[in-house]
């Protein structure tokens, strides 16, 4: 998995690239706290995660994805999941992260 | 071994109503569309080769009550509302020679998990001896409680079996009537211990209840991966969707399926069976979590396929 993070306008738009899972999370956690760290210090109200060209995410992935939010949300930033493939829909239809997450057709 | 389960719903007993019935057999009619049957053996195979698990059978309400069947004794795993007909059921088997020694591993004490005690006939049988297996020092206390007389009307000091308490240590293999036992403390309230059983052939059985794997603690993970390793069969507490276990239900105790499916995963495990379903759901939520598990363990698979089956009171899983 690898990750990059462009700060644009109105939002900092994490890429995402690979599979997150047992071995990945760790680095993707660190890569989202450094997305929300960015987004407050440019005073951004919107994180962006592209996950365009993500394989997929387990449950470690999703996770993360909640720990995110809840550091987002103490600085009323807000995360928006961008472009997710066919297995990661499904994944977010499976787990219910649908119903959490503000999901998203294209980076806006 | 031979793994039955006789209670798989967790927190509190349920039964299908009569509008429940009216619709499966509503369902069943519509799905036959006029076909007739020879016979009854005809009307049991259009049952199973035509009709989804939740249209023509049930998951059953009872709570968790499950037996491992490996060597003379017997190996159950809590004494939910289960334990009933698991009781009268062993009382037919005594009767055709069985041991009637009983190993019992308790996950936790709370009531959905010992409620069955004050009705396991066996325990009025003097000949009986009944060994009552628990990581928490307080076992005997909320056994003997729940049968105080303002909760009902059999004290435990009427019981005739010899029933005796023997608290396990995590960390340590105990042996006990040829079954190599380990257990874990998990994460619930009041704590709960999930157990691994290894029979004389090397089959191994997890049995993982009333577990919650908290969001800020994923790294521990790898202590449940290395107590589930390549075993044969990891009965799982599945209750809710991840998104409902940390969200709504974030600290309530209990885990997901896609947690299970990736700890098993990681695991190498070879079966996961989803349990400890939550009462409110009807049995076509439950299929569906079924359906959503085998569906996300295909998605994320990398290495071998991990068979995903549902529990549900009666099943029996051959090792």
């Amino acid at each position: 998995m690898e990750y990059s993070l462009d700060v644009q306008d109105n939002a900092v738009i994490v890429h995402v690239d690979g599979r997150v899972d047992e071995s990945t999370w760790e680095a993707f956690a660190e890569g989202l706290n450094e997305a929300v760290r960015q987004a407050g210090q440019a005073g951004l109200a919107k994180v962006v995660i592209d996950l365009s060209d993500l394989d997929y995410m387990s449950s470690r992935g999703l996770r993360v994805l909640t720990v995110a939010k809840r550091e987002a949300d103490e600085s009323a930033i807000s995360i928006v999941l961008a472009s997710p493939n066919e297995v990661m829909r499904e994944i977010l239809a499976i787990s219910r992260y649908d119903k959490l997450f503000t999901i998203a057709a294209a980076i806006e | 071994m031979l793994v039955r389960f006789w209670g798989t719903r967790g927190s509190l007993p349920v039964a299908p109503t009569a509008e429940t019935i009216r619709r499966k057999i509503v369902h069943a009619l519509v799905s036959a569309d006029g076909r007739r049957f020879e016979g009854e053996a005809d009307a049991e195979r259009f049952i199973e080769q035509e009709l989804s698990f939740a249209a023509g059978a049930t998951h059953g309400g009872a709570t968790p009550c499950v037996e491992i069947e490996a060597g003379p004794s017997y190996f159950i795993c809590d004494m939910g509302s289960g334990l009933r007909p698991f009781g009268l059921d062993s009382i037919r088997r005594n009767l055709a020679g069985h041991s009637k020694t009983y190993n019992f591993f308790q996950s936790h004490l709370h009531w959905d998990h010992i409620m069955g005690f004050p009705f396991f006939a066996p325990a009025f049988d003097p000949a009986a001896t009944i060994r009552i297996h628990a990581g928490h020092p307080d076992a005997e206390e909320a056994f003997r409680r729940q049968q105080e007389e303002i909760s009902f009307p059999v004290p435990f000091e009427w019981l005739r079996a010899d029933i005796e308490f023997v608290q396990l240590t995590p960390g340590e293999t105990h042996e006990v009537d040829g079954m190599q036992v380990e257990t874990i403390l998990q994460h619930h309230s009041h704590g709960s211990y999930g157990y691994r059983f290894t029979d004389t052939d090397g089959r191994t059985v997890i049995y993982s209840t009333d577990s919650e794997h908290k969001l800020e603690k994923m790294a521990v993970e790898a202590v449940f991966i290395d107590f589930f390793r390549e075993a044969d069969l990891v009965v799982c507490d599945t209750m809710y969707s991840l998104a409902d276990s940390v969200s709504m239900k974030e600290d309530w105790g209990h885990s997901s399926n896609l947690v299970a499916v990736d700890l098993c995963h990681q695991a190498r495990a070879k079966c996961l069976a989803l349990f400890h379903h939550e009462p409110t759901y009807e049995d076509e939520d439950i299929q569906r979590m079924h359906e959503e598990s085998i569906r996300y363990e295909e998605l994320t698979r990398n290495g071998p396929p991990l068979d995903v089956i549902c529990a549900y009171d009666g099943l029996e899983v051959r090792i």
